[in-house]
């Protein structure tokens, strides 16, 4: 018999697949599978190795009691280099394996933004921690956020600084993604509703290396309270050196970056004394006290909301997943608008018809680098 | 006016910043014709070299600052073996296109050993700045303006007044010329490589106490630094630092005076200008295609 070149090489290569092939014919239905797009290298790479761990300690708490549908819970990640482009194509290499049923999207708006049409496509439920309030309104069914929106945290800001600190004449600072545009704007409509006016907004370009002409802005503006909304810890550590050097002492309330672990690792004593809105507070909840003893064991550090929302999201999908009996998307999406009154890290969930779970902040304060829960201000939702 | 001298300060601190990276850009390209995108890089990691001597080992800040620039050394002699040497005879843009790689595969090699947290690393000085009327005086953006200008004055000597240096100006404008005359030619580039990526490592540690040390940070300074090389003429020592300084400047008051999230812009918007009005810089030759 003779073998030609050709059925030589196809023999060779079906050889070469068939255990592979076979291999993962066999795994297949054996897990159900979550897809997370997360931050493995970029500027957020640190952070996306929070968010794992926080999902991975949700993933093991499942599966020790009993899995999703009786099947062990799998975890699929993917890199989004910290990048829109990144987070489109980390996306879509998950959603075309077609036995993972649900994913976790980004914490950043900006990479929701860029994923959400793709997201549509799939039809299948998204968890995600952007809290753009435009996401879940864009008509997307799928989209479910895990961390309260800017709605809340602009109102909760606004709130703050009237009626606690006393103070009305605010300075807004914020990066011009979609992010910190969307916040800025929630807290600059919340102002008027506490008697407060606006004296500066003043934007930036992520990743500046230096803030001195926003901070002079700040100090020219005569401001008595300064509101940000930053996205990355090394702008807000050398925006927060940059205003404490040129003098500006007014009381700060920011966004929940200012109480990430990087911002007051890199900015130090330059955020004491700040107040931030935290979705996560260690010691708001019962259920926060035991998500950050989870987390101690594994990280040996803190949580703070990048583990909390992806622990909350993974915990609640898969609730979800058993209570619907089945993991097909709509009955899945269907299971997720009943859920009421679950206690997770973030607070208490109670998914409304638009996909927002949580209705509310913390707000904390930075004693000498030590984050101290204040209390907590809830809205009412309107519940679908 | 307090306004404009604090801007000023700034503008010529952060300026600094991009000369001092802009000319370890310079010194490659009078020495092998090429830009070396991967000079941004060679500051993230002196910074994280640093943050391994002083902060975990806790030597001595100077004796960390040695090991570190030694360090520097011989990554710049190792980039010129593995990135430069192979490609020598090829025209320039492999070997642009072998820089680039070269850059991604530091920054995720960096990545990979270290983790990706930023991390933070104090300033040579106890006092973080101190105020001289209304104007703020940063001390580490004080030293990096004094240690720019020695650096400045010290790379116009050796070009310009030493044997050493004339025979790095002479592999670069001819090799085969300057082999005949005896130069030899590839020590004369393990030399350069490993000088710039030794001032790449000195404008990394000044810097990082300022902007941290994370590993992004060589990427983002060294994209301005290459315009202000551009601006000031690729090849031209004063001209990079001109450019350097000109380039923080008018972002700085770009910022301030007009528009704060276009900061940015504005170093590009110049760098257009130039490319298209004057490609060869404020005193450099004629390179706007390498651009």
């Amino acid at each position: 018999m003779v073998v030609s070149r050709r059925v030589f090489t196809a023999g060779l290569a079906a050889g070469v697949a068939a255990p592979a092939l076979i291999g993962r014919a066999g795994a297949q239905g054996a897990t159900v599978k979550i897809g997370m797009v997360v931050p493995v290298t970029g500027a957020a790479a640190e952070s996306g190795s929070f968010a794992q761990t926080g999902a991975r300690i949700a993933l093991e708490q499942v599966n020790k009691a009993g899995g999703v549908l009786g099947k062990p819970l799998e975890l699929v990640t993917e890199d989004d280099q910290t990048t829109n482009p990144g987070a489109v194509l980390a996306f879509s290499k998950l959603a075309s394996q077609p036995d993972i049923v649900a994913f976790l999207g980004s914490i950043r708006s900006t990479q929701m933004h860029a994923m959400a049409p793709e997201m549509m496509k799939i039809g299948k439920p998204v968890g995600f921690g952007g809290t753009d309030p435009g996401l879940t309104k864009l008509g997307n069914p799928w989209l479910f956020r895990f961390r309260p929106n800017d709605s809340y945290s602009g109102k909760v800001i606004a709130q703050y600084g009237a009626q606690t600190l006393g103070k009305k004449k605010w300075a807004i600072v914020h990066s011009t993604d979609a992010f910190g545009t969307a916040g800025a704007k929630a807290l600059t409509e919340a102002l008027p509703d506490n008697g407060s006016t606006l004296a500066l907004d003043q934007g930036y370009a992520n990743q500046s290396q230096d803030f001195t002409p926003v901070v002079l802005a700040v100090r020219q503006s005569g401001a008595e309270i300064l509101g940000t909304y930053f996205t990355f810890e090394t702008d807000l550590g050398i925006f927060a050196r940059q205003l404490r050097q040129l003098g500006v002492t007014v009381p700060w309330v920011g966004s929940p970056s200012i109480v990430n672990l990087s911002a007051l690792k890199l900015a130090g004593p330059a955020l004491f004394n700040t107040f931030g809105v935290a979705d996560y507070a260690e010691d708001s909840s019962d259920a926060s006290k035991t998500f950050a003893k989870a987390y101690r064991e594994v990280r040996k550090v803190a949580p703070d909301n990048q583990s909390s929302w992806t622990y909350d999201a993974v915990t609640v999908l898969a609730m979800a997943m058993n209570k619907a009996g089945t993991t097909e998307p709509g009955k899945v999406r269907d299971a997720m608008l009943t859920i009421r009154g679950h206690k997770g890290a973030e607070g208490e969930y109670n998914f409304d018809r638009n996909g927002d779970g949580l209705h509310g902040y913390n707000i904390v304060k930075n004693e000498k680098g030590d984050i101290k829960f204040d209390k907590r201000i809830d809205f009412t939702p309107q519940l679908g | 006016m307090d306004l404009a001298l604090q801007l000023l300060f700034t503008g010529i601190g952060i300026g600094s910043v991009y000369a001092l990276v802009a000319l370890g850009f310079v010194l490659i390209f009078r020495a092998t014709n090429v830009v070396n995108f991967a000079q941004g890089e060679f500051s993230m990691v002196a910074a994280f070299l640093m943050i391994v001597f002083s902060v975990k080992l806790e030597l001595p800040y100077w004796l960390a600052f040695l090991i570190s620039l030694g360090g520097m050394a011989l990554l710049g002699a190792l980039f010129n073996l593995a990135v430069y040497y192979p490609l020598r005879h090829r025209t320039y843009l492999p070997v642009i296109i072998s820089t680039i790689g070269a850059s991604i595969f530091i920054a995720n090699t960096v990545l990979a050993i270290h983790g990706p947290e930023p991390e933070v690393m104090s300033g040579w000085f106890e006092t973080p700045g101190f105020l001289v009327g209304p104007v703020y005086l940063d001390s580490q953006y004080l030293l990096i303006i004094a240690v720019t200008a020695a650096l400045v004055a010290l790379q116009y000597w050796f070009f310009e007044h030493t044997l050493l240096g004339k025979k790095l100006q002479a592999t670069s404008q001819d090799k085969e010329m300057a082999a005949l005359l005896g130069i030899p030619v590839a020590a004369m580039i393990m030399i350069t490589f490993v000088y710039s990526a030794v001032i790449g490592g000195i404008a990394g540690i000044l810097v990082a106490p300022v902007l941290f040390v994370s590993i992004s940070m060589g990427s983002t300074i060294a994209l301005k630094a290459f315009a202000a090389t551009i601006i000031g003429g690729f090849g031209d020592v004063t001209g990079a630092i001109i450019g350097g300084l000109a380039l923080g400047v008018i972002e700085t008051f770009g910022a301030a005076y007009i528009s704060v999230p276009y900061k940015d812009g504005f170093a590009f918007l110049v760098l257009v200008l130039f490319l298209v009005f004057r490609p060869q810089g404020i005193f450099g030759e004629r390179v706007a295609e390498k651009a």
